[in-house]
């Protein structure tokens, strides 16, 4: 014997053992591994903020009015009390030199407030100046990055003539294109509120023209103690000692629309969410509300504030409210020096920092750097908290979002504006995705295993031979085929024949029980008697047909006699039912179509596989070809035939092309057949292309993704676990 | 005697024979619709022209008549064409509104570049250099498009050099980034480079000064036509790709132009938003994303299924790999999708442009969608399909031949290679053609991976490298997808949509029945064999 | 009572396998106890006991096929020409080269009866056709199959009866030339016809090689060899000259056995 071969062949054997196990191995990791990775992808959503203090050198010695951070975490602006603004590096070097933003130079500033990127400073001698202050990277020659402020003043207001001395004062600009203007408002120590319009408006000639109005709300019996102005200038709001939310119209002469005493408490602190729809309240024994303005009934137009989320409460009066101007999120400190950042829509309380005591706080425009000034200096945050709009209730539970008049399941994950409020309810996808496997099981199960239970136990075996491959063919038939065919030649034909349809339902059982008494008394005939059993179904088939036909001819005159012609109209007159025209009927059949081989295939092997001795016996003992299908072959196959409803199951609840196709992809909560609907796999088709990569919105597909998988995963494995305990039983056989 | 007959349940077996009486029908539905409008659609059909009762005149091919119903009158849907004129294809006539109609001999149909076919009648034709035919104008017409296909493989050829010289800028501009990105703007090689790109930029502005010479004359080449109604309307030649007319042609003649169209389906591009022309970028890109998914696919799915029969030891873990292969098969599609989207492009595609393409970034080399990304996603949907069979295949041969090639001294792999995989190559091939016909209809995991509505060049093509794997690429599927839903004229895409659905559905079809035809026989041989 | 087996060791003076001691296990159940026996060179050895006795197990042993089976535990030894073939340092594939085997169901495979002669050689890297042809003619003429098929050789040798694919497994097993052939109830699935065939051809080839054979027909026992050992429930009853064991058996159990009072 070849002894250097046997080597060579020995060592081949080897080689491939290892590659072939590495190989095999690898497979079944990759399974695995897709687990592991699209979880891994969703995980962040459910990860708790994280935060880190950034070092600084940065020392206050003035006691400021304002201070603030950049979008780069690189630059700290801050405005003392007498009014100059100073840019700090972190390294505690000024940047620029300082501004003093003051004229005079004895003044001091009492108040300040922000709408967007202006400041407004309210200085002791009754002026307010309006200052914007914005940063932007610069790339110098040899491309590195600096950041350089841009320090704007925007206006500069004398003081009142006349009036009070002031308290507060707001500045607001209008961002509507076709009513261009400022608005200022101011509370009086009087406890008065003035106000005061500047609209800009041009003529059709060009030449601009700027009105002033002024309005003057008198004193509240009750102390006003907090003031807030939305951003657009149009809607005011304010607090009382007393505990008495108020609100007033003023994009023209001042409304109070509403008057809320709802608080037991003194209200301290008031601030506008992100967005203006929302108002955050904060009281004196520490609570924080947001309140919106929300219709009682359908009918009414008007809105009445009430109270839609309840944050973390702090251990002490709420100071200050301070909107984040990326999302939802709310910043606000207590007297005690307890700083909260929560997410109104989630009610989630990202950060709860004890500081001792805080003077001022701001969050950067991007939401990722705080910066507060405490009895120890100024202290600086990172923040890491990338989905702060999801929790388990915002994924799965009612919210009650801005601009809705109850708590919802609602899916929109986007809109034009900025301040939008994404939501994310997963809840209508899987009522989707529920809904129309429903409908579809319904269609197809009883025909798939009848169709099944015909082929293996009536029909001649050469036609078993034809059938089945035929359906199995029909298996791989793309559902993009399906979907295409359904949704523009099958929907449209149902909408002009929905009669048709249901009168289907009627007339083809009716024509069938009709066939089947002729049938049975044609058994005297001698040509009808001896005709061979097995081909039962080409029978019947003209009879089916003749039934959709007979439908079809009837149901004009059933419309025009019995619905007025419109069934559709009909429908939404007297039930209130909508007809879309990407409806579940028409998600039934496709989907049907799509699992009937499936189904029918598994279940048809699950019957042939019974042991024929069974069958044999049975028949022997005189029962009938049906009672003997029914009683014993079917109970013996039903484990097989229940996996295989599964795995046909499994396909609906995954399929995506044909729902993509054939459903108007809406995310609606509705369980009528005349509906359509989104399933979580169509809306991760219709989503993921627009989703920015590790978004929040791109992490919530994955997490539809997860579930998907989790509920097919579970769908397979019974089907399988049922599948094997089968096969073993009938390998003794 | 009722009782009886009930109690024997006839009736159930004939409820049951209707339920697979209703299947059949459903398939033969299926089949009849997709196959009557889809090969109906090359086949010319004649022009009606139509005189109203008020006076107005149409012309066009009746594409249906209106449904039996009692409350529509009887109506017929004509397709009227001549877009830039009516900005409809479509119309419905009400049938009692017709005063007349006829089949003129002489109306002739344009199948256009741009703008859908024309309908309408010929009424003079203007050729720069070639004198009317006195045989009449739609000889000349003919003529003229004669001569203007000799001369348009001198525009091809125009067009190709300027395609590949754009290439090879690009190309440039890519060593340019390069160098750019490393600091090396002063360097020899890069100024270099900077004098060929802008010696290849004059000579794109010459060719494309020849083109549009050449262009212009070909513009100059036209024929007046008008509509029904009596419209002018000037085409140039080089706008029309084909032109006859459908009243008046032979038998013959019309088998003739329907094979023209079926070659040009399987030859052309497409035109028009895909709604007309050719499918080749669809079909090219549908069969080599099949042939790259099988690369990847098949050895792995084989391997893996060989472990499993025939390497792996028997029990917990075995079973437990078998429900997860199970369960690998249940995925929904959509889920590989958005996996391959997380794993091969964000993933594995910009760690690879960070590694070897730092230079065109933030622009994504194999960041993005494309042919590779999307095999694979494939590739890992289809390796359940052929590990499933591959091991049912291996459990089918009977176990003594193993013995016995053991008891003479063969090793497990020589065992493996010369009697398990030859017997098991038909059940193994039967999975590999599964695999494809359900890549080569799965569509939604390609939506997420690179698949899009038109590829401006082949992912194979004859510029260096030749294989451009991270290009984006067509889809049979995803062209029905696309030019079903999203064109804005569904109703004129609905013959290219079946067309190409025909063509997709004959495919998969046709590979499926192989497969299981296949598959039985090999069950009946082992059967025997038993 | 797991009795003493010692005597079962007759006076063999050329003896080609030593079986020692050897105890097999599958899982926990065990299957043989404690077999002691040597088996002569050149010899027909028979196996016969009642099914289930452990006959097959125990040739599978010889050629290590048990090796395939996961949960088999043996421990003992069994000496081809004095080396322990459980040894570590024996490659089970040089084994199983040089100890052929038929099984019970004949399995040729599915290629040409040439190719499934041969394939024993090719596998071992043996290319050279005139040695192969070589091979294929003696070995179908040892097995006397050759003028049966020599005009068929390259038709598939699914086409062969029954008797005379098991005549082709034994060809292919001679091909290789091995020491000692394994059979295991080479007949049991054959007619009548095809047995006398087997048997006859067992008897030409005893001499030449060493031949165990496992039966449970004792008729074919009789026959065939010249030894024959008893297992009965995994035990070695009695071994001895196969004339001897049918007439005067010395255990109760062998001579209910053949006298057929159980089994």
């Amino acid at each position: 014997m070849n002894k250097k071969l046997l080597k060579r062949n020995k060592f081949y054997d080897k080689l491939a053992h290892y590659v072939i196990t590495i190989g095999g191995v690898a497979v079944i990791l990759s399974v695995v591994a897709i687990l592991v990775l699209i979880v891994r992808v969703s995980l962040p959503l459910f990860q708790p903020p994280t935060s880190e203090i950034v070092d600084h050198k940065i020392t206050v010695t003035e006691p400021l009015a304002v201070i603030g951070l950049d979008d780069y975490q690189e630059n700290v602006f801050t405005i003392d009390q007498k009014g100059v603004l100073s840019v700090f590096s972190l390294q505690g070097q000024e940047t620029v030199p300082p501004v003093d933003l003051g004229i005079n130079h004895d003044a001091h500033i009492i108040f300040t407030s922000r709408s967007r990127t202006e400041y407004s400073l309210l200085w002791d001698d009754g002026r307010l100046s309006v200052v914007g202050i914005s940063f932007r990277p610069v790339f110098n020659a040899e491309g590195t990055r600096s950041i350089e402020p841009q320090i704007a003043m925007q206006g500069e207001y004398a003081s009142l003539p006349t009036g009070s001395p002031l308290l507060q004062s707001f500045f607001a600009t209008s961002v509507d294109e076709d009513a261009p203007g400022t608005v200022r408002v101011n509370l009086h120590q009087d406890n008065s509120v003035s106000i005061f319009r500047t609209s800009i408006s041009e003529s059709l000639f060009g030449d601009v023209e700027e009105t002033d109005e002024s309005f003057v709300i008198p004193a509240y019996f009750e102390t006003i103690s907090a003031l807030a102005l939305s951003e657009d200038g149009r809607q005011l709001y304010a607090g009382t000692g007393g505990g008495t939310l108020l609100h007033w119209d003023i994009s023209a002469a001042p409304v109070l629309e509403d008057t809320v005493p709802a608080f037991k408490q003194p209200i301290t602190a008031l601030g506008m969410v992100f967005g203006s729809q929302s108002l955050a309240v904060g009281t004196a024994d520490g609570s924080l509300t947001t309140w919106m303005g929300v219709r009682d009934s359908d009918q009414s137009t008007t809105k009445k504030l009430r109270r839609i989320h309840t944050l973390t409460s702090h251990d002490s009066p709420v100071v200050a409210i301070l909107p984040s101007r990326r999302d939802k999120s709310l910043l606000s400190w207590s007297a005690k020096g307890e700083l909260h950042l929560d997410h109104m829509t989630s009610e989630r309380n990202l950060y709860n920092f004890a500081l001792g005591s805080v003077s001022l706080a701001s969050l950067n425009d991007r939401g990722k750097g705080l910066i507060a000034l405490t009895a120890t200096g100024v202290q600086l945050l990172k923040l890491h908290n990338p989905h702060p709009e999801v929790s388990f209730k915002t994924l799965f539970g009612k919210v009650w979002y801005e601009n809705y008049d109850s708590p919802e399941y609602a899916w929109q994950s986007s809109s034009g504006s900025d301040d939008f409020e994404p939501k994310f309810s997963i809840t209508p996808l899987l009522f989707g995705t529920i809904k129309g496997t429903i409908y579809a099981m319904l269609f197809a199960l009883p025909l798939a295993i009848f169709g099944a239970v015909y082929v293996s136990q009536f029909a001649p075996p050469h036609l078993q031979q034809i059938i089945k491959p035929t359906v199995e063919v029909m298996a791989s038939v793309p559902s993009v085929v399906i979907g295409f065919l359904i949704a523009l030649m099958l929907a449209p034909f149902i909408e002009t024949h929905l009669v048709a349809l249901i009168l289907c339902f009627l007339l083809v059982p009716l024509c069938f029980v009709g066939f089947l008494f002729l049938w049975h008394y044609g058994q005297r005939f001698k040509a009808i008697h001896e005709m061979k059993s097995g081909f039962e179904f080409l029978l019947v088939l003209p009879v089916i047909l003749g039934g959709v036909l007979l439908s079809y001819y009837v149901s004009p005159f059933v419309e025009n006699q019995f619905f007025a012609g419109n069934f559709t109209q009909y429908m939404f007159e007297n039930i209130g039912a909508t007809y879309d025209q990407r409806n579940c009927i028409i998600i039934a059949f496709g989907l049907g179509f799509c699992v009937i081989p499936l189904i029918f295939s598994i279940s048809e092997d699950a019957l042939s596989n019974v042991p024929s001795g069974l069958r044999h016996a049975s028949l022997a003992l005189g029962a009938s070809r049906w009672q003997t299908a029914w009683r014993v072959v079917l109970p013996s196959a039903s484990p097989g035939i229940f996996a295989g409803s599964m795995i046909g199951l499994g396909r609906a609840v995954g399929e995506t092309m044909i729902i993509l196709m054939a459903t108007g992809n809406t995310p609606i909560m509705d369980w009528s057949i005349f509906n359509g609907m989104r399933t979580l796999s169509a809306n991760i088709a219709v989503e993921i292309p627009e989703a920015p990569v590790d978004g929040t919105l791109y992490r919530v597909l994955f997490l539809c993704a997860v579930l998907l998988f989790g509920m097919t995963f579970i769908v397979n494995t019974g089907a399988e676990l049922i599948r094997d305990r089968l096969r073993k039983k009938y390998a003794q056989y | 005697m009722k009782s009886k007959y009930w109690r024997e349940g006839e009736p159930f077996v004939w409820g049951s024979g209707a339920a697979l009486a209703l299947i059949l029908l459903l398939i033969l539905t299926l089949l009849v619709v997709i196959f009557k409008n889809g090969l109906g659609v090359f086949w010319v059909s004649p022009l009606s022209h139509l005189e109203m009762q008020d006076g107005s005149k149409l012309m066009g091919e009746v594409v249906q008549s209106s449904v039996m119903s009692m409350r529509d009158e009887p109506r017929s849907q004509l397709k009227i064409a001549n877009r830039d004129l009516y900005s409809l294809d479509f119309k419905w006539v009400s049938d009692k509104d017709i005063k007349q109609v006829t089949y003129p001999q002489d109306a002739i149909l344009i199948e256009r570049q741009e703008y859908g076919n024309f309908v309408g009648f010929l009424s003079s034709v203007t050729l720069l250099n070639q004198p009317s035919l006195p045989s009449g104008e739609y000889a000349t017409l003919l003529a003229g498009l004669d001569d203007l296909k000799a001369n348009m493989p001198e525009l091809e050829a125009v067009k190709s050099q300027i395609s590949d010289l754009n290439y090879r800028v690009e190309s440039l501009d890519h060593k340019l980034a390069k160098l750019r990105f490393r600091g090396e703007e002063q360097g020899d090689d890069f100024q270099q480079l900077t004098m060929q790109k802008e010696l290849l930029q004059t000579e794109f502005q010459t060719l494309v000064t020849t083109l549009n010479v050449l262009q212009a004359r070909l513009m100059q080449n036209t024929a007046r036509f008008t509509d029904a109604s009596g419209t002018m309307l000037t085409i140039p030649l080089s706008a029309m790709v084909r032109v006859y007319k459908p009243n008046n042609l032979s038998f013959f003649a019309k088998v003739s132009l329907y094979l023209q169209k079926t070659r040009e389906l399987f030859f052309d591009e497409p035109r028009e938003s895909n709604t007309e022309g050719g499918l080749f970028p669809a079909i090219f890109g549908t069969v080599l994303l099949i042939i790259i998914m099988a690369i990847f696919s098949f050895p792995l799915g084989v391997i893996a299924g060989v472990y499993l029969r025939e390497y792996a030891r028997d029990g917990f873990m075995v079973r437990l790999v078998r429900i997860a292969v199970n369960n690998l098969a249940g995925i929904p599609s959509i889920v590989y999708g958005i996996f391959g989207l997380a794993f091969f492009i964000y993933g594995i595609g910009s760690s690879i442009d960070q590694i070897f393409f730092p230079a065109q970034l933030p622009a994504p080399t194999f960041g993005t969608g494309g042919i590779l990304w999307a095999s694979l996603t494939l590739g890992l949907l289809t390796i359940p399909v052929v590990i499933v069979s591959t091991e049912e295949a291996l459990g089918a041969i009977p176990g003594g031949l193993r013995e016995s090639s053991y008891a003479l001294g063969a090793t497990k792999f020589q065992t493996l290679t010369r009697i398990l995989i030859p017997l098991a190559s038909p059940g193994i091939m039967t999975g590999f053609i599964l695999a494809m016909a359900r890549a080569a209809g799965e569509v939604a995991p390609l939506m997420i991976t690179g698949v899009v509505k038109l590829a401006p060049s082949l992912a194979l093509d004859g510029q260096y490298p030749f294989f451009h794997l991270n290009r984006k690429f067509m889809h049979l599927g995803f062209h029905i997808y696309d030019i079903g839903f999203q064109s804005p004229n569904v109703e004129a895409a609905k013959p290219m949509v079946f067309v190409t659905t025909l063509l997709l559905i004959g495919i998969v079809i046709a590979l499926a029945s192989t497969a299981i035809f296949m598959r039985n026989r090999m069950k009946k041989k082992f059967a025997i064999a038993d | 009572m797991k009795n003493d087996n010692r005597n079962a060791i007759i006076a063999i003076e050329d003896s080609i396998v030593q079986v020692r001691d050897l105890n097999l296990f599958y899982g926990t159940s065990q299957a043989l106890f404690n077999l002691n026996f040597d088996i002569p060179r050149n010899k027909v050895t028979a196996l016969i006991g009642p099914s289930g006795c452990g006959k097959s197990t125990f040739i599978r042993c010889i050629n290590r096929m048990n090796d395939l089976v996961d949960s088999v535990n043996i421990n003992g030894s069994i000496q081809l020409d004095q080396q322990d073939i459980f040894d570590k340092s024996v490659d089970v594939i040089d084994l199983r080269r040089k100890i052929g085997m038929v099984f019970q169901k004949s399995n040729p495979f599915p290629k040409s009866i040439y190719e499934n002669v041969i394939y024993g050689l090719r596998i071992g890297g043996v290319t050279e056709k005139p040695v192969l042809e070589e091979a294929a003619e003696v070995s179908l003429k040892r097995s006397a199959l050759w003028d049966e098929v020599k005009d068929r050789l390259h038709d598939s040798a699914m086409g062969l009866s029954g008797g005379q694919m098991q005549r082709l497994c034994i060809a292919r097993a001679i091909a290789v030339s091995p020491d000692i052939i394994l059979m295991d109830e080479p007949c049991s699935a054959l007619d009548p016809r095809s047995t006398a065939h087997i048997e006859e051809l067992i008897r030409e080839l005893n001499g030449e090689y060493t031949i165990i054979i496992v039966t449970h027909n004792m008729q074919q026992a009789s026959r065939v060899s010249d030894l024959t050992a008893f297992l009965y429930e995994g035990e070695l009853i009695e071994f001895g000259k196969t004339t001897d064991l049918f007439t005067v058996p010395v255990k109760k159990a062998t001579e209910d056995y053949i006298t057929g009072r159980f089994g």
